[in-house]
């Protein structure tokens, strides 16, 4: 059954091959059946498999069930494999795969070494999101100037640390049910224990039980990445797993990074009463983010908070608290490693960004070699090995491929894989994804920065264009009086096309979806300054970007999607 | 949006070089100086039609940065948005006259832009010798932009414990003899703003730290005018252990009447009121406004009535006035201190309005707006910590009035009725302290009768 509908799909013309496919310039089909022989040339390594009485065996009776499970989603297996999609790690990335895979009808299977959800739903954005949701309540709560203005009277606000810890710690296991039971109904194979590659299709997991896929997708994610020199107690010094558990707020926190995590746990321990200290090896605060926005965000989010910060140095070495004395912090200059100062503070949060998780996952058994640590792959996810040529078969999605590691990310890849695997080629254009970060107000991307969109201009010779507005002139925003922040788009006034989008102010991070579905789907500015914005709300904001820039008259308008590839 | 900003810089000021007279344009100098170089003045730029004038938001460049043309030097707040302001000169940031959080006229000076580095000490010069006198032909000078700045708080604050400006907030400042500095970031930023030095400073936080309070509390030490100007930009800081306090004007107050108060020969009388039907009576017009405080001030109003004599007062020791209206005063602690804001002709005034009257007045108290009359003109006072759960006190008598009574809580009592049973009843102790000299204990003792005959039948109190 899924054979067959594999087979149609496969007649579906594939546009973007001649140009890009260099492994695979035959026809698809003609691929596919490549593979089918490469994986009977493996059959010894299956009768191993049937060897083990703890695995599924394919045999006539667990045909049926799976038979029977194809009937609630999850699709009928392959006749020589145990699955048609394995994904080892259940975080948002496998999920995602995970249920896409089932809707085009693969009989899929997911393996989970620790618990379902990975990082973002037990120990990142989703408990962060908890924490942040009281940070901001507590910050306009103490804005005495603030609620004022609305003409309310608080008398001191207060929180119990505990509750709003519980509160996170909830969140998460409600959503992981959630996930858990979106697999669960839809028929996928949870598989728990340790997963890693034996061979091509083929996945060992747990202690020795042994399962073969047509296809395999790596989702393995991240953890938190600590610098050498730095001693995690899990208690004064901290990565966000810890952060998240809020087992206590410290008077004085020094966060080491101001990237995504550190800005948003700088809002939360911020709005509980602590005193920041922020550790930035480059130049300035927040890189990463378009320099404009930075900048006004360092004026809403740094200075006038209860933060100081140090540019440029490095936290050469971090030593937790004990014997009473308070956590050390010895700061070398970022570029001439001299000493520059210690710091003595009450804990420290290393959010320095995230290594991949790729560790024991038996890619040596496929000749792929790490590159620090991340699993390199090519614009389609495919695994590259060691001599550059791409695994058959084997795709890696999420953190632990280093593209861009954020959770939606490696959902759309996920998704994007399973498109090709069952015969559909996609490319995911990476550029079309919006990121967000969740401070008060939050800060939201897509596309490029007003430098790379200027660079990439000047070598393919095009105008860039920047328009902006404020949040100070959205009706919504001033009735929230919350009037702080910015959106600004960077365009190309000659055909319209929309490079990037930028938004400092309320609810960011919900704003940006108009702009990156309009990338993604390759929309015009000329056409989609005409779509109508209910008044008054905030997306007036981008309504107001998409009415100010100034396309030039002969761009056409044009519904008709270009991708862009990355 | 930079295309609205090309304003900020106006045809330059022409400064001879090593003149230190901030007089230009006018009159130049002849001096023996081979280079004529420019120093520019930013002005506040306009930013709208309607802005007529801008707050700096903040200094994206310091005194001495070196500046590119095109470069944001500084992000100005106008009516309608904040902007970042560029600039159109190379040069070097030489002095800025309007500190973050200023308010500026558009076209006033906001600033002054070097072309070379050797100029930046005459710009300086420039910016603070200026005065008001003379800043070339443009507009208004610019001490009185900085003269404008809404923080009037800080610059009250800033002069008696004005030391050198602690270092930017990004470097932790060490100092010298290998004695480090340690403050929390947020005491840091308090000492940059307060304008408070932090070496020398003793931590009280963790480990010796510094930490906010500790900054406030030297901030606050320069002056009695600086914590005042204190306690306004920060939040009340707490009890500092061991520390020398000098009286607010409030205190010092209340300080001077109190030991006046010991020139006046007082004795004390008690009495026991049964509120069964005040309580009732309390619990019927509650919900009209109607306050506890009122209720109390409008019976010992109509007792005072009846008694003249206690409501007169002796202030020269030979003669005494009785007192032609009954002005009820009521203590009522405030923050730092206390206020006794008066209840006027609390006899003739009903019930729901004296109600109103007090609500107006303690909320004038609480916002320190009462007017004089409104506190000093009480011929009788009433105290009342009954709130507190106190059953019985006694009040030290106001200088200039005749009585004070002390009013304690009402409380559920068992009482032996005069029909020989045991009953329980509400009560509560009421004291009243007064002045010997005109009035004796008969007075005092009939006054209360009367006062315990109208509370414990108050329909007299609503008319």
């Amino acid at each position: 059954m899924a054979l067959s509908f594999s087979q149609t799909s496969f007649t579906r013309p594939n546009h973007v091959l001649g140009s890009t496919g260099s492994v695979f310039s035959t026809p698809r089909s003609l691929r596919f059946c490549g593979l089918r022989r490469e994986a009977f040339g493996f059959s010894p390594s299956n009768q191993l498999a049937l060897r083990s009485d703890r695995i599924r065996i394919p045999s006539r009776k667990s045909f049926q069930v799976f038979a029977s499970a194809s009937s609630n989603g999850n699709g009928a297996p392959p006749k020589s494999f145990d699955y048609d999609l394995i994904i080892i790690g259940a975080g948002v990335g496998g999920h995602g795969a995970a249920l896409h895979a089932v809707e085009k009808g693969l009989k899929t299977a997911i393996i989970e070494g620790d618990v379902v959800g990975g990082t973002c739903v037990n120990r990142g954005c989703v408990p962060s999101k908890a924490l942040l949701a009281v940070s901001g309540r507590m910050r306009e709560l103490q804005n005495e100037h603030h609620m004022k203005s609305f003409g309310l009277q608080v008398s001191a606000a207060g929180y119990d640390r505990q509750g709003v810890a519980d509160h996170a710690n909830n969140l998460a296991t409600k959503i992981r049910n959630n996930l858990t039971n979106s697999m669960k109904a839809l028929g996928v194979d949870i598989l728990t224990g340790f997963g890693s590659v034996l061979g091509p299709q083929k996945v060992k997991y747990g202690k020795d039980n042994i399962i073969t896929a047509k296809d395999i997708i790596i989702a393995t994610g991240s953890v938190p990445f600590v610098p050498k020199g730095i001693e995690v107690d899990g208690k004064t010094v901290i990565t966000s797993d810890h952060a998240l558990k809020l087992e206590s707020v410290p008077d004085w926190i020094a966060i080491v990074g101001s990237g995504y995590i550190g800005l948003e746990f700088s809002d939360v321990y911020t709005a509980l009463g602590s005193e920041v200290t922020f550790i930035e090896a480059l130049d300035q605060l927040m890189p990463g983010f378009d320099p404009e926005i930075s900048k006004l965000a360092q004026r809403v989010l740094i200075n006038p908070r209860k933060i100081d910060y140090h540019t440029g140095v490095f936290a050469s070495k971090i030593t937790p608290a004990k014997d009473g004395k308070p956590v050390l912090i010895e700061l070398i200059d970022a570029k001439t490693k001299e000493p520059k100062d210690t710091l003595e503070v009450d804990a420290a949060l290393i959010a320095t960004g995230r290594a991949p998780f790729t560790n024991g996952l038996g890619l040596e058994n496929v000749n792929v070699v790490t590159q620090r640590g991340f699993i390199p792959v090519d614009e389609r996810m495919r695994v590259i090995d060691g001599n550059g040529t791409l695994v058959p078969n084997l795709y890696c999605i999420g953190d632990a491929n280093g593209k861009l590691m954020l959770a939606h990310a490696a959902s759309a890849q996920g998704i994007s894989v399973v498109e090709q695997v069952s015969g559909r080629d996609h490319v995911l254009n990476h550029l079309s994804i919006p990121a967000a970060c969740f401070t008060h107000p939050e800060i939201s991307m897509v596309g490029l920065t007003e430098p790379q969109a200027k660079e990439k201009g000047e070598k393919e010779g095009f105008k860039v264009s920047v328009v902006k507005t404020s949040f100070k002139a959205n009706t919504k925003a001033l009735a929230e009086n919350e009037g702080e922040g910015i959106a600004k788009m960077i365009y190309r006034p000659d055909n319209g096309e929309i490079l990037g989008v930028h938004i400092f102010g309320l609810h960011a991070a919900d704003l940006i979806h108009e702009a990156s579905n309009a990338i993604a789907l390759g929309t015009r500015i000329q056409d989609i300054k005409l779509a109508v914005h209910a008044h008054p709300t905030l997306s007036e904001v981008l309504d107001e970007l998409f009415k100010a820039a100034k396309v030039e008259s002969h761009a056409t308008t044009r519904t008709v999607s270009e991708k862009v590839v990355v | 949006m930079s295309r609205l900003l090309q304003t900020p810089f106006l045809p330059s000021v022409t400064l001879p070089t090593k003149t230190r007279s901030s007089v230009t344009g006018f009159r130049v100098k002849p001096r023996i100086i081979p280079i004529q170089a420019k120093i520019r003045e930013i002005f506040m730029p306009a930013l709208s039609s309607t802005m007529t004038e801008g707050k700096i938001v903040s200094w994206v460049k310091s005194e001495g940065d070196k500046l590119n043309k095109g470069e944001s030097v500084v992000v100005v707040e106008s009516d309608k948005a904040d902007m970042d302001v560029e600039t159109f000169y190379d040069g070097y940031l030489a002095a800025i006259m309007v500190e973050e959080g200023g308010v500026a006229p558009v076209g006033s000076a906001i600033a002054l832009l070097a072309e070379t580095e050797d100029e930046i000490a005459d710009a300086k010069a420039k910016a603070s010798g200026g005065g008001g006198d003379s800043q070339a032909p443009t507009s208004s000078p610019p001490t009185a932009a900085i003269e404008a700045p809404v923080s009037v708080e800080k610059k009250i604050a800033a002069p008696p414990v004005s030391v050198k400006a602690v270092a930017a907030s990004a470097v932790h400042p060490a100092s010298e003899g290998g004695k480090r500095i340690v403050a929390s970031p947020y005491a840091k930023k308090l000492a940059k703003e307060l304008k408070v030095e932090l070496a020398g400073l003793v931590g009280s936080g963790p480990m010796g730290r510094i930490v906010a309070k500790d900054v406030e509390a030297v901030a606050a030490g320069g002056g009695v005018q600086a914590a005042v100007a204190v306690k306004e930009v920060v939040a009340a800081p707490g009890v500092e252990l061991g520390s020398v306090v000098p009286f607010t004007t409030m205190q010092g107050a209340v300080s001077r009447n109190m030991v006046e108060s010991l020139t006046v020969p007082t004795f004390r009388v008690g009495y026991t009121i049964t509120t069964d039907a005040l309580d009732a009576l309390y619990k019927k017009i509650k919900s009209k406004g109607v306050t506890m405080t009122a209720l109390l001030a409008k019976a010992t109003a109509l007792a005072l009535a009846k008694h003249p004599v206690v409501n007169s007062s002796c202030r020269d020791g030979n003669s005494f006035v009785y007192n032609s209206s009954i002005n009820v005063a009521v203590a009522v602690a405030i923050d730092g201190g206390l206020i006794t804001p008066v209840l006027q002709n609390a006899d003739k005034v009903d019930i729901y309005s004296l109600s109103r009257k007090w609500k107006e007045l303690v909320d004038k108290a609480r916002a320190k707006q009462l007017q004089p009359q409104e506190y000093n003109t009480g011929t009788f006072t009433l105290s009342n910590l009954g709130m507190f759960g106190v059953d019985r006190f006694d009040a030290i008598l106001p200088p200039g009035t005749g009585a004070i009574m002390a009013v304690g809580a009402s409380q559920p009592s068992v009482v032996a009725t005069k029909d020989g049973r045991i009953g329980m009843k509400n009560q509560m102790q009421v004291n009243v302290t007064a002045d010997h000299r005109v009035i004796y204990g008969s007075d005092l003792a009939q006054f209360l009768q009367t006062l315990a005959s109208i509370i414990e039948d108050p329909k007299d109190l609503t008319f």
